[in-house]
């Protein structure tokens, strides 16, 4: 089984998180096309992926970059990398 | 026994005809070039050429033929889905699957087998029943019935699943049936190649040559052909294809594990599925345990195999057949799956002229083999999506107007 | 009649114990430490199974778990391999896949029909006419797998266990011993595991006779067993290799799931056939299979042998067999004038004659093994004119090796063939796998033992964390010892390929020239390597075939993908323990006490009504009514209960749900409602005020986890400063409703009830019962209500004094069922019944719920606002006329307009409220909107009238949920 060394938490095995998708931003001023666009469509070739790991046990997210294609994480961001602002 | 069998047992020679061509050079251009030798792409390439005359053909496979999903699927055919397109696609297949034999001589062992799956909550069991009112409405014969009936049909499985999450009930569907995935792979392909399409194995495309929308030509590792009609039919790879013309589609790729196990005589007809359970199996014409489950929760695109695939499995297996935990798991395999946000395919034409689109098949592709390739063939010949696939259609996703099929999201094979 | 020898020096035999056992109803006697096969096979029995598809007989063959043609069955187990099963007292055994007995199995007339089923001949045949195809099916079915079950076996499950190591070695023969030590010597906690129940590996059969082998096996043996950095593990084999080092171990006591840091695999070779007529029949065996059977069992396998080599190790076998006091009437080697070493030298002293440049081209007997005929060989054919017959009653087979290579494809090795060795060698390995010994090409002993230390020097380099380039070739032999074309073509055929399959070499190149060329698609078609050996015995031949017929080399040919299981591996210990977690609310004994029919809510168990079975629909209408006319009190735990806490908390509800939640009062509540970014519901609850900065949410009791996780999320890609709480199992919440809610409740509480100081939709903390609990005036039923939250241990407390002090009112607890027909009264929809997949907010009629207009943004609302004006079906509220006694429509019945399907029902009960039939319905527009009545098709078919009608059913002003028993009385 696959192993995730995490910050803070070390080596956990993968069954412990769910994996939820590529981090991506929403288009906050797109027009109908662009706002389907980042509804639906995804990054679905083999590549580096930004994604989202949330770890059921301890409650956290981790945002890792991972190929896709090997099954290797290739770093983890800091979440103020991907943070944006959303209109109040 | 049939007469066939006499004359090979008398011929002192064995002069089968071959079923594909020998390996030869790629023209250097064609009026049709297919992505991807599985099923799907195979189905085209017959269709094509049999019913529009469309010879001038090319159907490029990366690996060997039928050996991506076709070759890696548990060759469930149903048509008991949720939506009325569905429904009326997916019984369009039924029905061809049904004379494909003949259609080919070739057997494909196509066995009607009966098709149940199980509903172990009270809301699994709604949804049961909204699929079985669909499917009457269209004349398919599909209902929901009681554990006494289910009970007659699979005495030995263990309704009350060792006391969690019992079964209540489940839809029954009569015509579900079993065939020989490869079979029907090899089956097009020799009727394609016999119709004068060329195949062209271990031929991997690269590149996809446009000019202004229009596709001229695809690059492979054997060489460049020129050609104006270009159809992706491929799985697991088809994001590959599509970024090649720069076309962005919901297609995201998660593996699918499938196990069997050694070869025991045949005790079971039917084809069990529990949606709560996510596993499915069906007893093969070898004697082995077909078993399933659900996608892998993470994107991957690799066919590596996981052991908590089949931990899972096979614990969930014993509740509904307990006597299983003495049989042995053989092996198991993974495929890769086309997932689409609303469990529907993308089919027909793209906003890229000459460029057409059959993917998005997730776990559901073998038993639209025939149906797929004969409206894609449809489709390319006349450059007009067939009225059978425009449900699934690429600009559903920018319209916001999803197929319905994921009403009732379950493991569903 | 025995074929037992005296006793052998590493023989696995304790003599002292005897063991009765019978087979095909025969009574048979063996040691403890046989083997099933040897035990029969020392009783004289050489037959011990027959082949899949002929039926023709078979005997031992390699004594490896490959042995798949001497499967065996019980009443309580299939599919047993005899070659390996150890002998067990009273074991009852029969042949597997026989029709009538193994002796007079009614199906061996399959095989003179040999010659009419050509391989794949079921594709050709059976499916014309169409109608006939289901009775040739049946007959095929009926010869099909090999074992029988008896579905009424009951469930085993053995627990599995967790292993941690640094390195662990596959394989405890000569060179995995010696990477092991080595390796622990440098103070890796190795762990070293072999399939046997002995370690030593060929060094124990192979070499048991060897003297040099002697002082090594010595060595080896107690340096792994008595290093304390090694466990070692017999009896195990790695079932597979999965990613980042995950084994798992499969052995009589369960599985251990081993996660090592690297992994050598010292897997060694499996020997593989010579391809010949009659190359099955009983007598006929693997070198090492009879070395096995010598070295581990004490049996004569034969009187009278003639061993077929192409290597130096048959000449080995020989000088075993010779010193088991075995005949050997010749060796007879596949080429002439080939070095074969010191063996060869000490069998030509023994005045053994030698036929070189020879091949067997044919096995004769009747049922088993009588003479061979020999004929000389050019290495690619077989002159039958100048043959010769040599009696006797067995035939090593010493012709080549396969690498035992499954888990280094597995792990992604690369192999390549090699010409000097004529086998397949790892030619890239991925990083932490490592290979040595005979796998890895090192055959001679001193080869093997250097190998060994190479690999763990590797390893251990790699577990420091440096990098290498290792040198796989640095020991390798330079000498082939596997013919590369062990096959020899027959006029009529019965040369197999694959035992398991019944494939002839015949059957391997037809499938080929009818264009099956590639190495995928003849497995597929010819089905070769898909019996239960997976191919071990026949994958190699099969590859050295098809790069005959298509007339490239082995490489280009390429192999089949191995796959788990290396082993099959049973189903009980895959499976292991049951583990089905159950959550229970603090209440659940209240339940039970009360009578309670339990029903599954996700992974809770919650009260589904009160009563009997046969008195559901009454029990279900009198908690109905004890809600609507007197008090009601139900146990809603299972909601998800998170504390949002923080400077942000109102900006991470503002965005994550459709309503503004930054403009609720402190004290009060609102409606939650959560969309996806696609518009579609996904949970809905409550977010009620604690403080400025603090919130109080509910959630769903299958989406409160999920719901937890969003907002989780949210914080960090906003960058918020909020802090979560999950609270749903801390806190326990029972909802109190109905007209005397609040004069129930007043005299226990210090909260003050009044309408204006604690209104509806208010939230308050206080004391009840002397118990610190927040009420929340909720409307969900449709009664004044309170949903008390509280801590879980206080729980059981309350509800008992709730229910004592309510019994004046006439309370009465409800269930589930009770709920949902109370809130279809009031019209709230359930999400996941009354929602699906897609339904967004527009059309489940919660337009009110989506402030558009108001709120800039929210998840999902770019969607919501392009889905707004293109809604093409809306849930609606209908109703059947009072007194209606036809059939009942049920939920999901779909509603039929001009033939066609317009909608479903997803709601539907009798309410005792209104005495009349009421439901929800998702229905097309625009007839949802504009019809006065709709048409619904039941279960027998009949079209009936429903009246679609305005929602709420029952109170449409609200005011019970504002008032007092008083005021609406």
């Amino acid at each position: 089984m696959k192993l995730f060394d995490c910050p803070v938490i070390g080596k956990r095995p993968i069954s412990e998180f769910d994996y939820c998708g590529e981090v991506r931003r929403p288009p906050l001023d797109a027009d109908e096309t662009a706002w389907a666009d980042f509804v639906f469509n995804r990054n679905g070739a083999p590549q580096v992926l930004r994604e989202w790991w949330y770890h059921r046990p301890t409650g956290r997210w981790y945002i890792m970059e991972r190929d896709t294609l090997k099954d290797e994480v290739q770093r983890f961001i800091d979440p103020q990398e991907v943070r944006y602002d959303i209109p109040a | 026994m049939p007469w066939r069998l006499l004359k090979y047992g008398l011929k002192k020679t064995h002069d089968e005809p071959r079923f594909f061509p020998a390996a030869k050079p790629l023209k250097s251009g064609y009026d049709v070039v297919i992505i991807g030798g599985g099923g799907h792409g195979m189905a085209c390439a017959y269709y094509l050429a049999k019913e529009h005359g469309i010879t001038n053909v090319a159907v490029l496979e990366q690996g060997y033929i039928g050996g991506g999903n076709t070759g890696r699927n548990t060759t469930i055919v149903r048509s008991n889905y949720l939506t009325p397109e569905g429904v009326r696609f997916y019984d369009t297949s039924l029905k061809l699957f049904e004379d494909l034999s003949d259609d080919f001589d070739l057997n494909i062992f196509y066995s009607t087998r009966g098709h149940f799956t199980l509903a172990h909550t009270d809301s699994a069991l709604r949804t049961m029943r909204w699929r079985a009112e669909v499917n009457k409405r269209h004349g398919i014969d599909s209902e929901v019935v009681d554990r006494e009936f289910i009970a007659r049909e699979v005495p030995y499985m263990d309704l009350d699943c060792a006391g969690h999450s019992a079964v209540q009930g489940a839809l029954y569907h009569a015509p579900g049936a079993v065939a020989r995935h490869d079979a029907v792979a090899w089956g097009y392909a020799r009727g394609a190649y016999n119709r004068g399409v060329e195949i062209h194995q271990k031929t991997r495309v690269t590149e996809i040559r446009t000019q202004g929308d229009q596709v001229v030509g695809v690059q492979t590792d054997r060489g460049f052909i020129s050609c104006n009609r270009v159809i992706s039919m491929v799985a697991g790879s088809t994001p590959r294809i599509t970024e090649m013309v720069g076309l962005r589609t919901p297609i995201e790729i998660f593996p699918l594990q499938a196990c069997v196990s050694e070869p025991v005589k045949p005790f079971m007809d039917t084809i069990v599925v529990s949606g709560s359970l996510h596993v499915y199996v069906s007893q093969s014409s070898r004697g082995e345990m077909v078993m399933g489950a659900s996608v892998d929760p993470s994107v991957l695109h690799s066919t590596r195999s996981s052991f908590d695939f089949v931990e899972g499995l096979t614990d969930k297996m014993l509740d509904l057949f307990p006597f299983m935990s003495r049989m042995k798991v053989m092996r198991q395999w993974a495929g890769m799956s086309d997932i689409t946000p609303d469990f529907a395919p993308i089919m027909g034409k793209t906003p890229i002229k000459g460029f057409y689109l059959d993917g998005g098949w997730g776990t559901w592709g073998f038993k639209a083999t025939p149906v797929s390739g004969k409206t894609m063939a449809w489709t390319i010949a006349h450059d007009k999506t067939h009225e059978l696939i425009e449900p699934f259609r690429l600009s559903r996703f920018a319209d916001f107007d999803l197929v319905g099929e994921k009403g009732a999201a379950s493991v569903g094979h | 009649m025995t074929s037992r020898l005296d006793p052998q020096p590493l023989e696995w035999l304790d003599r002292n114990e005897t063991y009765r056992f019978t087979f095909e109803g025969q009574a048979y006697t063996g040691f403890r430490g046989d083997s099933v096969t040897s035990a029969l096979l020392a009783c004289g029995q050489t037959l011990l199974g027959r082949s899949f598809k002929y039926h023709r007989p078979r005997g031992a063959l390699t004594l490896a778990n490959h042995d798949v043609n001497a499967l065996m069955q019980s009443a309580d187990a299939t599919n047993i391999r005899a070659d390996v099963t150890p002998l067990q007292a009273g074991l009852d055994l029969r042949a597997c896949n026989v029709n009538g007995t193994l002796v007079n199995d009614r199906d061996r007339f399959i095989e003179r029909l040999s010659a009419f089923l050509p391989v794949g001949f079921y594709y050709k045949t059976f499916h014309k006419p169409k109608r006939f195809f289901p009775f040739w099916e049946r007959k095929i079915r009926e010869k099909a797998g090999l074992g029988s079950i008896d579905t009424r076996w009951t469930a085993r499950r053995q627990a599995k266990s967790y292993g941690f190591c640094d390195l662990l070695v596959i394989g405890a023969g000569a060179s995995g011993m010696q990477a092991a030590l080595t390796a622990a010597d440098a103070g890796l906690d190795v762990v070293l595991v072999d399939e046997n129940p002995r370690i030593g590996g060929s060094l124990d059969y192979q070499l048991a006779n060897d003297a040099d082998a002697a002082p090594v096996r010595e060595r080896l043996k107690t340096g792994v067993e008595g290093h304390a950095n090694i466990r070692v593990l017999p009896s195990h084999y790695a079932a597979g290799w999965y990613t980042d080092h995950y084994v798992p171990l499969s052995g009589p006591t369960g599985i251990i799931k081993m996660r090592a840091g690297a992994v050598i695999s010292a897997t060694g070779v499996m020997e593989q056939p010579s391809v010949f007529r009659f190359n099955d029949l009983p007598g006929v065996m693997m070198a090492s299979g009879a070395q096995r059977l010598i070295a581990r069992h004490a049996i004569r396998p034969g009187k009278r042998a003639v061993v077929l080599s192409a290597n130096g190790e048959g000449y080995r076998a020989a000088l075993d067999l010779l010193q088991a006091g075995i005949d050997v009437a010749a060796v007879v080697d596949l080429e002439q004038g080939a070095e074969r070493g010191h063996w060869a030298s000490q069998l030509a002293a023994a005045r053994i004659p030698v036929i070189e440049g020879h091949a067997i081209y044919e096995a004769q007997g009747k049922g088993r093994l009588e003479r061979v005929i020999v004929a000389p060989f050019d290495g690619h054919r077989c002159n039958p004119a100048t043959a010769r017959e040599i009696p006797c009653d067995l035939l090593l087979m010493s012709v080549g090796w396969a690498p035992a290579s499954q888990l280094l494809y597995q792990a992604g090795a690369r192999l390549a063939y090699d010409d000097t060795l004529q086998q397949l060698l790892p030619q890239q390995l991925p990083a932490g796998i490592f290979a040595c010994g005979r796998l890895n090409g090192a055959f001679s002993l001193e080869q093997r033992l250097a190998d060994g230390q190479r690999a763990a020097k590797d390893a251990c380099a790699h577990l420091r964390g440096e990098s290498l380039q290792p040198d796989l070739a640095a020991c390798r032999d330079t000498r082939a010892h596997s013919h590369p074309w062990p096959i020899i073509e027959h006029p009529r055929g019965k040369n197999f390929i694959d035992f398991d399959e019944d494939l002839q070499l015949k059957d391997l190149v037809n499938a080929a020239k009818e264009g099956f060329d590639n190495i995928e698609l003849i497995k597929r078609f010819s089905t070769i390597g898909m019996g239960p050996s997976q191919g071990k015995h026949s994958n190699m031949n099969g590859i050295r075939v098809l790069a005959s017929v298509i007339g490239r080399s082995i490489d280009e040919t390429g192999s089949t993908t191995a796959r788990p299981m290396f082993h099959p591996v049973p189903v009980s210990d895959l499976a292991g323990r049951r583990f089905r977690p159950e959550r229970l609310s603090a209440l659940h004994d209240r339940h039970l006490g009360l009578g309670a029919q339990m029903m599954e809510a996700g992974a809770w168990l919650r009260p589904e009504y009160y009563g009997m079975p046969d008195q559901r629909e009454p029990s279900i209408l009198r908690e109905v009514q004890a809600v609507r006319t007197a008090l009601g009190l139900i146990d809603v735990s299972t909601l998800g209960k998170i504390e949002v806490m923080g400077p942000d908390a109102a900006k991470l509800l503002d965005g994550s749900y459709t309503m503004r939640m930054s403009t609720i009062r402190t004290g009060m509540t609102r409606y939650a409602l959560m969309v996806d970014d696609s518009g579609v519901i996904v949970d809905d609850g409550i977010v009620g005020r604690v403080a400025e900065d603090r919130f109080y949410v509910t959630a769903t009791t299958s989406h409160s986890e999920a719901t937890y996780r969003t907002l989780s999320r949210h914080i960090v890609e906003w960058g918020l400063d909020v802090r979560l709480v999950n609270r749903t199992g801390v806190l326990a919440a029972m909802n109190l409703a109905g007209p005397h809610a609040r004069q129930l409740l007043a005299p226990l509480t210090d909260i003050d009830l009044a309408e204006d100081a604690f209104p509806y939709l208010g939230m308050r903390e206080g004391q009840l019962c002397g118990i610190p609990v927040r009420l929340i005036r909720v409307g969900f039923v449709g009664e004044l209500g309170y949903e008390i939250h509280l801590p879980v241990d206080a729980a059981a407390t309350l509800w008992d004094r709730l229910m004592s002090a309510g019994a004046e009112f006439g309370i009465r607890p409800f269930g589930v069922e009770a709920q949902r027909v109370l809130r279809l009264e009031k019209g709230h929809i359930i999400v996941g019944q009354d929602t699906d997949g897609l339904t967004n907010p527009f059309e489940a009629a919660m337009a009110w719920a989506v402030p558009l207009k108001s709120k800039p943004y929210f998840v999902g609302r770019p969607s919501l606002a392009l889905l707004k004006a293109r809604c093409s079906r809306k849930l609606i509220g209908f109703r059947l006329p009072k007194g209606y006694s036809g059939e009942r429509p049920k939920e999901c019945h779909l509603i039929i307009e001009n033939g066609e399907m317009a909608g479903r029902i997803t709601s539907i009960a009798y309410s005792p409220s209104l005495g009349q039939l009421i439901g929800l319905a998702m229905v097309d527009l625009p007839l949802a909107e504009a019809s006065l009545s709709l048409s619904v098709c039941v279960d027998s078919g009949d079209l009936i009238q429903i009246e679609p009608c305005a929602l709420p059913f029952y109170d449409a002003e609200g005011k019970r949920q504002t008032a007092d028993l008083t005021e609406v009385a």
